[in-house]
């Protein structure tokens, strides 16, 4: 399922944002400045005024009534993007550690690669808890990716169509469990490296104790357990991301 | 004697409150027939114990009360799956409409936007009237 290799795509930028008033006005500006495309905040129920920043700034905005968590925040946006007929999406976070400034470099990465989906990570940033995490993970799926929870993506239409599925929702982050339902589909991924800075505000979500480090292995790996019947696609996927 | 008062005592009660639980309409349709197939072998077991001596007998099993145990807990078990497989299903679905509610917001408040722009003259005033403007409170409550 190759995309034909357009300039007309239709592009929709979604930046899923919960409390991030801080920043998310900014970010919208930059994302603007550097990709021109339409840009859609997904408020994940907010405290604070998250959402007036992001209209603010120009942003489309959508106020969710209750918190769905990032990946329920990020698939609103690639359902928006389906029901519009966007045929591209990128998701970006709202906390200012992936740069605006990248995207022009992911989004030609992507192109060049004629993947279906390209993320973008930074080895480097990887504490030694995750790079242990992740080549466990590598490991058991076979998905050949640095860094399995960057929300750094790109999203062709037939992705879109797959992650805006009822089947696509509940995973709970964007990271293992998306990228192994769309190599279940026969989507084919790509990784360009990008740069990023570390959070400024909070930590990670996933990564913030070894409880949670624990559960999130363990929720993890059931995933990925419940997902063995597809081991026919692993060379596959792998082909596709070393490409 | 005493012993077969107090099981059809403990048969009696438990399928009296559940056939009222279930009478008062807080049941959803399967849910209902599970607990009356309950309510039933509450009473039977409570009123003929000895059901279970034969059935011990029939099965093969030299300690017959190990018998609804075994199967109770089975059923439990069981029950629990099927709750856990609903639960997950009415997440699905509540975080799927939250979203659509969400972007179905953003919509209309994005069709206001049009309506509003454009201009009212007096010849549409009965189209401005439909297309009036209902200020929404931001405190998402639904």
């Amino acid at each position: 399922m190759r995309k034909k290799n357009d300039n007309n795509q239709r592009l929709l930028a979604i930046i899923p944002a919960r409390n991030e008033a801080a920043t998310v006005g900014e970010i919208v500006r930059r994302v603007r400045a550097a990709v021109g495309s339409a840009i859609l905040v997904v408020n994940d129920a907010s405290s604070d005024d998250t959402s007036a920043q992001a209209r603010l700034a120009g942003a489309c905005v959508i106020d969710l009534p209750s918190q769905l968590g990032a990946w329920g925040a990020a698939q609103t946006g690639l359902r928006y993007a389906k029901r519009n007929r966007f045929t591209a999406a990128l998701t970006l976070d709202a906390d200012g550690q992936h740069h605006p400034e990248e995207l022009p470099t992911l989004l030609d990465g992507w192109r060049r690669s004629g993947a279906n989906v390209a993320i973008g990570t930074f080895p480097q940033r990887l504490s030694l808890a995750k790079r242990l995490a992740w080549r466990y993970f590598r490991l058991l799926t076979g998905i050949g990716v640095q860094d399995f929870t960057s929300g750094l993506r790109v999203y062709d239409r037939n992705a879109i169509r797959v992650l805006a599925s009822r089947q696509a929702s509940l995973f709970d982050y964007q990271d293992l469990g998306v990228l192994m339902l769309l190599r279940k589909k026969g989507l084919d991924l790509h990784e360009v490296p990008t740069v990023m800075s570390p959070r400024r505000s909070g930590g990670s979500r996933v990564f913030s104790s070894w409880p949670m480090v624990a559960r999130y292995m363990l929720h993890t790996t059931v995933l990925c357990f419940a997902q063995f019947g597809v081991r026919g696609r692993f060379a596959q996927a792998r082909a596709g991301t070393h490409a | 004697m005493s012993a077969v008062i107090t099981t059809a005592l403990i048969g009696i009660l438990m399928a009296t409150a559940i056939l009222y639980l279930v009478r008062r309409d807080h049941l959803h349709g399967s849910y209902a027939l599970w607990w009356l197939a309950v309510a039933a072998a509450a009473l039977l077991l409570g009123i003929f114990p000895q059901t279970i001596d034969w059935l011990g007998r029939i099965t093969g099993i030299a300690y017959a009360p190990v018998l609804p145990i075994i199967f109770g807990l089975g059923m439990i078990l069981l029950r629990m799956l099927k709750m856990d497989i609903d639960r997950s299903r009415s997440e699905r679905q509540l975080r799927r409409l939250t979203q659509k509610l969400g972007i179905l917001e953003e919509e209309l408040a994005q069709t206001r936007e049009v309506l509003k722009l454009q201009p009212s003259a007096e010849t549409t005033a009965s189209r401005t009237k439909t297309a009036q403007i209902i200020p929404l409170s931001k405190s998402g409550d639904a």
